[in-house]
């Protein structure tokens, strides 16, 4: 379906676009300073909330603490700065886990199809019923505090929509005639679902997963909000939002950078999502392919 | 155009199989996923007497189908557990709590459709130029801006810097007591309005603007942008360039004749926004100490208050279901072609 020359055509779109670029820079931006943040840290055992500097509570944002610091002293810029790897493993880790449950459901709905598939995808459809977040709760409820149970909560409330996307996908597929010619040459199903249909139904699912990962960040924040997310002191960003609530009229900092860096890296995910939606719309692209974009 | 009596039946019947649907899963995560259900049943500070008792009350030493029989047995005969934290029935708590969010989830709806139904036609007017791409930016952002925190930032800057809006609770409850506030339906703007109580009514409404426009970012950004580009798709049409060529008025032709084929998409991604509204109202009325579903359920999982959150989670995904439905049925009245 997609091929490298279309991740570049659709690379030249983001390009032409100031808005899409600025999307663009946000999330690789996120990803870099995700993967290098323990390292660049210059107070790390307060970032890690291990420290306490009591006499520096509720420092205003200043040129020594550029995001103020928190009831503990802790300077803010290094937890936020610190906070980004943790979004980043979230996001990662629920798209990752919802892909691996999600990829094989559909594929094997899709190409099985019959009663297999209709029971499959009316498993899907179940947890289709629950509001966004609403399953992630109760399992987050269930589970307990933790990182690895956020993830776990999030990907299980998430998965339903890339087996559906699969589903849809391999449905389109496997009624083409390569695939009836791999059946005839006597390949196995499982030959066939994984090395032969998956991987052409593979980019539209990657291109959307990657995308939705502001989502999970957006929705891993509100579960720390609501007490069932990552436990303190990790500097999760919904968490320092949350912990800076009480003292929010003594020190509105504490909550407002926080809550500032979940708006600028999610706003960066949702708008390169816009211009790679705008990009994969087929009509949209020819008319583009034919102005010698 | 009436709807088939046939597609209402279907429909209906989707709807009982989401809710049995809903309960089986909800019954797995809180009974079988948990090693002790019994300790999340009983509270952080049972004793052992209650843990007993919890024990019994969900028949975890019967086998798994009786513990679902009569799981499934409660929930039909409104036996939902008690609140170990409010100490009365969860379904009591809970439908007592319904009708202030309801008010406030309407009324982030009126607001988001009222204000961003004339931001995606205008958008689609102005295609590609300034103004299109600003609501693009504002309507990305609104998308992208965690309730919670917007609540906060609302609440600190108009409620205790400006002071110019209350920043919490539903109404004044001094002025309750002086005009003999009395709500009957628990919907106050409409209890205010029966009894003829105006300054109550206008109290109510005070309270409501800044937790329902918070609340309001997310549809209103969503129906702004499924507005643009739905208009710029049926802009584009033929009947719509006759329609001009005629010389028939612009406005004439963008609102009857253009938005009305447009519309019935973006009541549907209405409905899907439902979902998300629902859970910004946890957060939202935690925030505001609105007094609704959203506000116990967040105190509920604060205080880890079991029965109370599994009550909440059936009841949403019920009531959301049921929107689902309701939008289904809607949109096939207005769009035929659904119905096929």
């Amino acid at each position: 379906m997609s091929s490298p020359s279309e991740l570049r055509i659709m690379f030249r779109m983001i390009r032409r676009n100031p808005v899409s670029m600025l999307g663009l820079i946000i999330v690789v931006t996120f990803v870099v300073v995700g993967l290098i943040a323990p390292y660049i840290l210059t107070r790390p055992e307060e970032a890690w909330g291990i420290a306490y500097n009591v006499k520096d509570r509720f420092l205003p944002p200043s040129l020594q603490h550029p995001f103020g610091t928190d009831e503990y002293g802790r300077d803010m810029f290094n937890r936020v700065l610190l906070g980004t790897r943790f979004s980043l493993m979230i996001a990662v880790g629920v798209v990752g886990l919802a892909l691996l449950i999600g990829i094989p459901v559909g594929l094997v709905a899709g190409y099985v199809g019959g009663k297999v598939g209709t029971a499959l995808m009316r498993i899907t459809d179940m947890f289709l019923a629950f509001p966004p977040l609403l399953l992630a709760i109760a399992l987050a409820a269930t589970l307990g505090r933790g990182l690895t149970n956020t993830i776990v909560a999030l990907a299980i409330s998430w998965w339903p929509w890339y087996a559906r996307l699969i589903f849809v996908q391999v449905n389109s597929i496997k009624s083409l005639p390569y695939v009836d010619a791999a059946r005839v040459m006597g390949l196995g199903s499982l030959t066939i679902m994984f090395k032969h249909i998956l991987p052409n139904a593979l980019t539209p699912i990657t291109v959307q997963a990657a995308l939705d990962m502001g989502s999970a960040i957006l929705e891993a924040a509100g579960l720390s909000f609501l007490g069932v997310g990552v436990p303190p002191p990790t500097p999760e960003w919904g968490l320092l939002v949350s912990m800076g609530w009480q003292s929010i009229n003594r020190a509105w900092w504490i909550s407002f950078f926080p809550g500032l860096a979940i708006v600028i890296t999610v706003l960066g995910f949702n708008l390169l999502a816009d211009a790679v939606r705008e990009a994969m719309d087929p009509r949209l692209r020819k008319a583009l392919i034919m102005k010698g974009v | 155009m009436p709807v088939s009596k046939e597609y209402i039946v279907k429909r209906v019947a989707l709807l009982i199989l989401v809710v049995f649907g809903v309960l089986i899963i909800t019954f797995v995560i809180t009974r079988l996923i948990p090693a002790h259900p019994e300790l999340l049943w009983a509270g952080p500070h049972a004793t052992m007497e209650q843990i007993e008792k919890a024990r019994k009350e969900l028949h975890l030493n019967d086998p798994i189908y009786v513990q679902l029989y009569y799981y499934l047995l409660n929930f039909v005969r409104g036996d939902w557990g008690v609140s170990w934290r409010t100490r009365s029935p969860v379904l009591h708590d809970v439908l007592s709590a319904l009708p202030a969010t309801l008010e406030l989830v309407i009324a982030a709806f009126v607001i988001a459709v009222v204000i961003g139904i004339p931001l995606g036609v205008y958008a689609a007017l102005r295609r590609d130029r300034l103004a299109d791409h600003i609501i693009r930016i504002l309507t990305v952002l609104g998308a992208s801006v965690p309730v919670f925190w917007l609540a906060l930032i609302v609440q600190l800057v108009f409620g205790s810097w400006l002071h110019i809006l209350p920043a919490a609770k539903r109404v004044d409850e001094i002025l309750v007591l002086r005009t003999g506030f009395h709500p009957i339906t628990g919907f106050y703007l409409l209890d205010a309005l029966i009894e003829g109580n105006i300054p109550v009514f206008l109290d109510v409404l005070r309270h409501m603007i800044l937790p329902a426009t918070v609340l309001s970012l997310y549809p209103m950004s969503l129906c702004a942008r499924m507005t643009r580009a739905l208009m710029v798709e049926v802009l584009n049409e033929q009947y719509i360039r006759a329609a001009r060529a005629w010389g028939l008025p612009g406005k004439l032709v963008t609102f009857k004749y253009a938005l009305k084929n447009a519309i019935a998409p973006v009541i549907a991604s209405l409905g899907l926004s439902f979902g998300y509204t629902i859970i910004g109202a946890f957060m939202v009325e935690l925030i505001f100490v609105w007094p609704g579903i959203g506000f116990y359920a967040a105190m509920s999982l604060l205080s880890f208050d079991y029965p109370a959150i599994v009550g909440v989670i059936v009841i949403v995904a019920i009531f959301y279901s049921v929107i689902n439905m309701i939008v289904d049925i809607v949109h096939a009245i207005i769009d035929p072609r659904v119905r096929l």
